[in-house]
Formats: C-alpha cells, sequence, structure tokens
C-alpha cells in the first residue's frame, strides 16, 4: 500500500474526493455506452408508429434476405412472456411483452429487432419488414379514457389499470367539523428524465452453455437479471448482467427495457455475435419512460388555530400505455403525506388510467414531485385562508419523531419540525414574508418526506457486501449496488474503511455484476446509503472481528479488547498501540494463521408488510425530512419570475460525505427548477412533440440562482453511522414553494406547472 | 473520401475520411479516444466538445475532412502521464464529478474559457460552460471547480 499518498482515516463525514472521480475526470471511465465486442453488431427496434392499432400481419422475409443482416426477431421467437414492475404487490399489472405481436398500445411500442454488421444495414432492414396494421380508435386524456366507451386499451375496465382508494378515520365528520374548507385542483404535467448517458444494451448469448450476458445502462442489475431470465424462461443463474458506470438514471433506467431482451435475443438468434442497441436522444425522450401527468385534487379542512382536520380528494394520473412503476408511484405520490402531516382523517382516491400515450414511470421523486406541488400549494392557501403564517402552520401539523402516522408508518428519527425552523430561522422569514408586495418580492416554503428504502420490490429489500482484505493489505468491496452517478461507491467505501477502521484510500469498489457481487435491488427510493450502507457496515465489522481473533490470539488480549482505528490495532481502554494494520494483516496471513480474510454482510430494513389495498403498513426503514424556502422577484410587465435564492434544510441523519450530500441536494433542487419553469414533455396524438434539448429546456449552468443548505443531523438508530439516504426529497418542494413565493410577490396564484410568464400576466390580469 | 492529416493530443494521424464522417466518429471509433462522449448527435448536449485549435467545438457537428490539418485536444490529452491538468483536479477535488458523462465536455469547456480569460468571474464561468448539459450536479460545484483551477 506505499502507492498512496493521502491517507485519510476515519473518513465517514468527510468530504473525500469520490472514488471514480478520477477516471471520470481523465476520460477513462467506461460506460455501456462505450463499449465494443469483438464481431459486435448493430441492433435496431422496429417501433409501431401507431398509438393504437391491431397488428395483422409481420413479414420479416425482406429484411432477413438483406446482405449484412444477421437476425431478425419478432414475437413469434419468443415465448410471450409478459413483464412489469410492480410484480410482487400488483400481479394483474404485469402488462406488457418484450415484442408485440397482436396490438401496439402507443407510437413507440417494439414489434421486432435486427441485427446487422453496421448500424446503416441495420436502419434499411428495419424498413423492409412490412406490417400491417388495422388502425383502432386511440385515447390520450385520462378523464376520457375512464368514460365507459372509450377504447378498451387492456383488459382494465374503464381503463383503470390502478385503483388505490385510501381512507382512515371520519373524513365528513372532520370536514365538517372544520371552520375552513377549500377545494384546489392542481395540473402536473410530464416530464422526461433527460440523463446524458442513452440507454444502452449489450447482449451476448454463449450457444455452448445456454448462458447470456448483457451489459446495460441500468439502475438495478439484479431486477434487469429477473425480468430477462422470466421472459426469455431461463434460469436466473443462466443470466449475467453487468453494470458499468452509468451516465445518469434519475429513475429512468430501473427496469428491463425491450431494447435489453432484444439484444440478448438477437444474439442467440445469430449464432451467438454481441449485440448492441442504443436510443437516440429522441428515441430517448419518446420511448422510455416519462414523468406521470397528474391532476391532483384536494380538499382539505382546517380549525382556526390551524389545526389540520381532514385531507380528502382524488388523484388522476395517465398511467400510457403500459403500467411499469405505476402502481407503486401513484401510491407514494399518495401516502407520503402522512410523513408530513397530523393527520387522522383522510380520503383520497387514486386511479392510473391506461392510455395510448407513452409509458410513465419512475423518475425521481416517484411521484412525491406531483404531489409536493399539489400539497405543498394546498397547505399554503389552507393556512393562508385562516389568516396564519405557513411556517407557522406547517409546524403545527408537522409529524415528530418517534410515532406512528394513522397508517402505521414508524417515524423514528425526524427533524421535520428542526427543518421548518432552521429554514425559517436562515432566510429571515419574519422580515420577508408579506412584506415586500410593493417591490414584487417573495418568500414561499415547501416541506416534504422521503423514505430510505421502501419494500415495494419483493418480499424482501436487502441487499449484501462482501469485503476481502489482501495480503498486502489493500481492501476490496463487492456489492450489488448501482452506482449511477449518485456517489454511493463513494459512500459505500466510507463506510467500510470506517467500520473498518482504515484509510478510505485502501478501499477499491467493484459493484453490481449480479454473477460476481451480493444481491442488492438497485438504485430507487433513496435505499442505497442507508440499505446498501448497513450491509457494507456489516461486512466491514466481520472482517475487522476476524483480524481482532488473530490479534488476540497472537497477543493474548481478550478481542473484546481491542479495536481497529485509523489503521491501528488498538486496546479499547487505554487506545494504545497493539500493531498497525499492516502488521496485522500480515499476521494473518503468516504461517501459523494462514487466515484469509473474506468478510460478509446483508441487511434487510426493518419494516412491516404493507397492504397496498388499505394502504397500512411501516414501508421503510426510516424517512428523510426536508424544508425549503425560495425568494423570488416577479417582473409584472413580462411575467418573469427570477428565483433570487434557495435556502435548503434537510434531515439527512449523518452526511456519510456532505461534499456529495451537498451535489445531490443542488442537483435536486435544480431538477426541481427545470419542473417548475420550462420542462414540459408535450404530446398530441400520442406523439411526443419536443423529443431534443434544443425544444425540452433542462436548466442550464446560467440558470442556476445561489442555493444555501445546511444539513440537520438526527442520527437515525438504524442508519450506517446514523446516515439515511437524500437523493430525492430536495426536488419535492421546490414548485410548491416557487408558487407559494410568487403568491406572496404578486397576489397570483398558479396551480398548474409549468410557471411560464404566460400564466403570470394571466393571473395579474384576472386580480 | 479524402486523405488528412491531424495531430490528436500530440500525435499526428494520416486518414481517409469519408466526406460525411462526423469528427467524434473518427475520435471515437477509429482512435479509440472513448472520453469524448455524446448525448444527442444534435449539436444541444455539449457532451462531445473537444479543443479544435484552442476552440473548443461540439465534435458532433464538425467534419473530420473539416478539420485536416487542425490540432485537436480531447480530454485523454490533459493530463501530463498520471499527473492530472489542474482543471481535472479541481473537479475531482470539488465535487464537481457525478455521473461523469458530462464531465470530459465540460472540463474542455472550462479550458477553452480559461485559457482565453484566466480569471473569469462566476457569471463568465456560468456563460462559458452554458453550452455543455448536466443533469447531475445542478453545476454549482462544477462552476465551483472552474473557479478555484483560475486561481491556480
Amino acid at each position: 500500500m506505499n502507492k498512496i499518498k493521502t491517507r485519510t482515516t476515519s473518513p465517514v463525514g468527510k468530504s473525500v474526493p469520490r472514488i471514480d472521480a478520477r477516471e471520470k475526470a481523465a476520460g477513462e471511465a467506461r460506460y455501456a455506452f462505450d463499449l465494443k465486442l469483438p464481431g459486435m453488431l448493430a441492433g435496431k427496434m422496429l417501433r409501431s408508429p401507431h398509438a393504437h392499432a391491431k397488428i395483422i400481419k409481420i413479414d420479416t422475409s425482406k429484411a432477413e434476405k438483406f446482405p449484412g443482416v444477421k437476425a431478425v426477431v419478432t414475437a413469434e421467437d419468443t415465448l410471450k412472456i409478459k413483464f412489469g414492475s410492480n410484480e410482487y404487490f400488483f400481479p394483474h399489472t404485469v402488462d406488457q411483452l418484450a415484442l408485440e405481436s397482436e396490438k401496439v398500445r402507443y407510437i413507440g411500442d417494439e414489434i421486432a429487432a435486427v441485427a446487422a454488421i453496421d448500424e446503416a444495414t441495420a436502419q434499411k432492414a428495419l424498413s423492409l419488414i412490412d406490417v400491417r396494421y388495422e388502425i383502432l380508435p386511440a385515447v390520450f386524456d385520462p378523464l376520457v379514457a375512464m368514460k365507459p366507451g372509450a377504447p378498451q386499451i387492456h383488459t382494465a375496465m374503464n381503463n383503470i389499470g390502478v385503483m388505490l382508494p385510501l381512507a382512515y378515520g371520519n373524513p365528513d365528520r372532520a370536514l365538517a367539523e372544520s371552520d375552513y374548507v377549500r377545494e384546489d385542483v392542481f395540473h402536473l404535467q410530464s416530464a422526461a428524465h433527460c440523463a446524458l448517458e442513452p440507454h444502452v444494451s449489450l447482449g451476448q448469448y454463449e450457444i455452448s452453455t445456454d448462458r447470456i450476458t448483457l451489459w446495460t445502462s441500468t439502475q438495478a442489475p439484479f431486477k434487469v437479471r429477473e425480468a430477462l431470465a422470466k421472459t426469455l424462461k431461463m434460469e436466473v443463474g443462466d443470466v449475467r448482467v453487468i453494470k458499468l458506470n452509468v451516465g445518469g438514471g434519475f429513475g429512468g433506467k430501473l427496469e428491463m427495457f425491450p431494447m435489453d431482451f432484444a439484444a440478448c435475443l438477437l444474439s442467440k438468434k445469430s449464432g451467438g455475435f454481441p449485440v448492441k442497441i442504443m436510443c437516440t436522444r429522441p428515441e430517448e425522450f419518446s420511448f422510455t419512460r416519462r414523468k406521470h401527468p397528474m391532476i391532483y385534487k384536494l380538499k382539505s379542512g382546517v380549525k382556526k388555530d390551524g389545526t389540520l382536520m381532514a385531507i380528502t380528494g382524488e388523484v388522476i394520473a395517465d398511467g400510457g400505455a403500459y403500467c411499469s412503476y405505476g402502481p407503486t408511484v401513484l401510491a407514494a405520490a399518495i401516502l407520503r403525506i402522512f410523513m408530513v402531516y397530523k393527520i387522522q382523517h383522510f380520503r383520497v382516491a387514486g386511479f392510473r388510467v391506461y392510455t395510448n400515450n407513452p409509458i410513465s414511470g419512475a423518475i425521481r421523486g416517484f411521484g412525491g414531485v406531483q404531489s409536493g406541488f399539489a400539497v405543498e400549494s394546498h397547505m399554503d392557501l389552507l393556512a393562508r385562508g385562516i389568516g396564519m403564517d405557513p411556517i407557522e402552520f406547517r409546524l403545527k401539523n408537522a409529524t415528530d419523531p418517534n410515532t406512528v402516522t394513522v397508517n402505521k408508518l414508524i417515524l423514528s428519527s425526524n427533524g421535520l419540525k428542526d427543518c421548518i425552523k432552521k429554514v425559517e430561522e436562515i432566510c429571515g422569514w419574519k422580515n420577508k414574508f408579506n412584506k415586500r408586495k410593493a417591490v414584487s418580492r417573495g418568500i414561499g416554503i415547501g416541506i416534504a418526506a422521503d423514505v430510505m428504502g421502501s419494500k415495494m420490490y419483493k418480499s424482501h429489500e436487502s441487499a449484501g457486501s462482501v469485503i476481502k482484505v489482501e495480503e498486502d493489505g489493500s481492501v476490496y468491496l463487492f456489492t450489488g449496488a448501482a452506482d449511477t452517478g449518485q456517489g454511493s461507491d463513494t459512500a459505500l467505501a466510507q463506510i467500510a474503511a470506517q467500520e473498518l477502521g482504515v484509510a478510505y484510500e485502501r478501499i477499491r469498489i467493484r459493484a453490481a455484476d449480479t454473477e460476481i457481487t451480493p444481491f442488492d435491488t438497485g438504485s430507487f427510493a433513496s435505499r442505497v446509503t442507508f440499505i446498501s450502507g448497513n450491509a457494507t457496515k456489516n461486512a466491514a465489522g466481520d472482517a475487522k472481528q476476524q483480524i481482532l481473533e488473530v490479534v488476540a490470539r497472537e497477543c493474548k488480549i481478550n478481542k473484546d479488547d481491542l479495536d481497529i482505528k485509523d489503521e491501528q490495532v488498538v486496546r479499547k481502554d487505554s487506545n494504545s498501540l497493539v500493531m498497525t494494520f499492516d502488521q496485522a494483516i500480515q499476521l494473518c496471513y503468516s504461517f501459523n494463521y494462514g487466515h484469509l480474510l473474506i468478510g460478509r454482510g446483508s441487511y434487510n430494513p426493518k419494516t412491516t408488510p404493507v397492504d397496498f389495498r388499505t394502504g397500512e403498513g411501516n414501508v421503510s426503514g426510516s424517512y428523510g425530512f426536508e424544508a425549503q424556502v425560495v425568494e423570488v422577484e416577479v417582473d409584472k410587465s413580462t411575467g418573469q419570475v427570477k428565483v433570487l435564492k434557495m435556502y435548503d434544510v434537510h434531515d439527512i441523519g449523518f452526511p456519510i460525505n456532505p461534499s456529495s450530500v451537498e451535489g445531490q441536494i443542488e442537483g435536486s433542487i435544480v431538477m426541481g427548477l427545470g419542473y417548475t419553469f420550462h420542462e414540459d414533455l408535450r404530446f398530441q396524438d400520442g406523439k411526443v412533440l419536443n423529443p431534443s434539448f434544443s425544444k425540452y429546456r433542462i436548466p442550464r449552468s446560467t440558470d442556476i440562482p445561489a442555493i444555501e443548505s445546511v444539513f440537520v443531523v438526527t442520527n437515525d438508530p438504524q442508519g450506517p453511522f446514523g446516515a439515511k439516504g437524500m437523493g430525492e426529497a430536495s426536488l419535492l418542494p421546490t414548485a410548491a414553494a416557487i408558487a407559494n413565493a410568487i403568491e406572496d410577490a404578486i397576489g397570483v396564484r398558479i396551480k398548474d406547472l409549468p410557471i411560464t410568464p404566460e400564466k403570470i400576466l394571466k393571473g395579474l390580469k384576472a386580480l | 473520401m479524402k486523405k488528412i492529416t491531424l495531430e490528436v493530443n500530440g500525435k499526428p494521424y494520416a486518414l481517409e475520411c469519408p466526406d460525411s464522417e462526423l469528427l467524434i466518429e473518427t475520435l471515437r471509433d477509429r482512435l479509440g479516444l472513448l472520453g469524448t462522449k455524446y448525448s444527442c448527435l444534435e449539436g444541444e448536449c455539449g457532451a462531445c466538445t473537444v479543443l479544435l485549435n484552442g476552440e473548443n467545438i461540439l465534435s458532433c457537428l464538425a467534419l473530420s475532412v473539416e478539420a485536416d490539418n487542425a490540432e485537436i485536444t480531447t480530454i485523454e490529452g490533459l493530463a501530463k502521464g498520471s499527473e492530472p491538468h489542474p482543471l481535472q483536479r479541481s473537479f475531482v477535488d470539488k465535487g464537481a464529478v457525478q455521473c461523469g458523462f458530462c464531465t470530459p465536455g465540460m472540463i474542455l469547456a472550462g479550458k477553452a474559457l480559461l485559457d482565453k480569460n484566466p480569471h473569469p468571474t462566476d457569471d463568465e464561468i456560468a456563460r462559458g460552460l452554458d453550452g455543455n448539459l448536466c443533469r447531475c450536479t445542478g453545476y454549482i460545484k462544477i462552476i465551483d471547480a472552474v473557479r478555484h483551477a483560475s486561481k491556480k
């Protein structure tokens, strides 16, 4: 270990450079995007040009004969096994075939795939596939799709793919007992993930062993493996999914895609040539996944003193052609409110409706961005309705630590009220709120909470880690966790180093290869630091105990009296040096002991079973909390809103890597700003109208306001070194905080996103 | 087809290029310089930024035949052996790298800026990077990294 120049001991809580940053900054980091294998073929997907049609005939004969074409696949080459993303909790929503043969349900539905010697040949071959359709009437508006007589997309009655009627207490009585009741309707638009690395699939079939390897840009290699094995009817163990560096995910790379399936099947049919399929940017926007557009209706009542009595309402989500993660997105969009507000009387019915639009799925925030805007705008309006300060209102109704909600969420560490108080302090709320209409300046707040690893994928939510300490003292961490740029590999390496008692720089990480690394469900639900972090801590602890056992025997000291700290084996009581870490490792690998050091650990969060029919159950091992304040200035002549400053206070448990945490918070907020002001994936007759970065504008370097970010440390009792996840919550309150600030500035209330100058001007006119 | 010569990261190349070949294709597919990424191939994301005679250009909008006789610098050409360029170092140290897909283009755009304007204001840095999209960081730490490198 002499190569190491810097030795960062006790790295937890320190902003060490990311473990993969050097190779990324050097241009050496490799992504699935970059991979080339000998004999590799170019693959292309044939997609439906129609929003809704019966497939009468698919003739691939001309394409198959075209020179340079190695394989063409259609549904006839498959076992027609459906897949879906919420199979465990919502088996009826498993509704998609990798290749459709009878019917297409959106513009982009996959019908066939081609592999050829180069892209141009593959593209030409696609045009030679003759598909005859019988066009069916299509429906694009969820409210129309729910009406009797609307075109039937699947077999679900009234096209309602998922229905969640959730109710607790006696909301009607509580509304009647309220002093002030109001009803608001909010409209939330669709949005795109815009990860810079497109979806990429590189499949290779090995004929002699009947095995498949897939390199794919994914957030969840083990889920992809499961879906591939199911749809290809292979043993799970015969499918290997490898994740390399991933150029962003944001929820858009959380499931198997038909191109993953097709790359593997084409490789098989071509006789084992590797096949690479890559999405173009327009395909990314049009045919992967998108944010659920939602209509969020809320009717709630409060007492004069600000006590929130009841929340009722209805959520209608445009699900598009297939369910994907829709069921749990809808559930999260509704149930999240219980993490934020103490509420006993509740009735909200959620409907996720099939339409012939592209597929709605998971995207950072997981329904919480939509509900965050609706709920936090509505709460502000309730507070204003009774003449109460919005912060006072939230402090009165926010959840407390160590409480159980009406739907049985167990909120242990909970710094929500501390977040609210802190943000009030740092933004100077009292001197600013409702004081600067004359200069069209306003201030607004939004609060939020999020799960830190929810059980929504399968019966367990376990993750595992293995730690290997080599003869020279280098430490390898094997984890199934999938870093997609959020920094989890770094956080896990810090946790491993801290628990093992060595420098961060000793750790090397090998992650997310289903054949080599332990199981992990993937990067979603802000789960990795909490769940994979605990698994890694356990693995490092196991390795440490093995080392201490050898040292204890050699030195004839009780093992429990020893510890490893800062690269030294020490006596716990006196902190006196027994031997260095390197000496201890030499001892372990010596003639007398010959002890190979392999530590293992796993972790399954402590939750209770969730019944999605009632919405009851403790879905997550811990919860994170958040309060955000925005200051804006509105130009009344143009309708332009300028964000002057943002203040974000986040209960993250404990920051494993403060710089990384800030980076996640800043990235979340900026993504939230994009959705608030201009990100709007638009559709006409099921076709995406703006599938490019020039027409779908994401925030640029010149759009960024000052952001002041403060952590509230609550040291979660279950979290590794007190840490909780935090990759999503800062995105949830942003849009509402801005809408609330705009009302404070100019008296205009915007209930439909995005907030455009036209809407501001229209609102000013109507005052 | 045209015979061209390029000097890429200080090494001369004599190539025969189809007229329609994009510079990004030459760099990635022929020269194996995979550090240069692309995200849109439409000139909108900046991930394919390289330096051509010191200017930052989008290699997905440039034809290789038009780059005949040019000096090109890609991300691989910045470090001296294992010693990173100050911008690469500050991107690492300041937490400006998340998924890393925009990073090579972002660093080269930063270099083009600092070569012209060694002590930019934050606004000038933001404007200099305006053509390079990042979806992870919110740009704050990227601007911080460029500012930090400018002080070196």
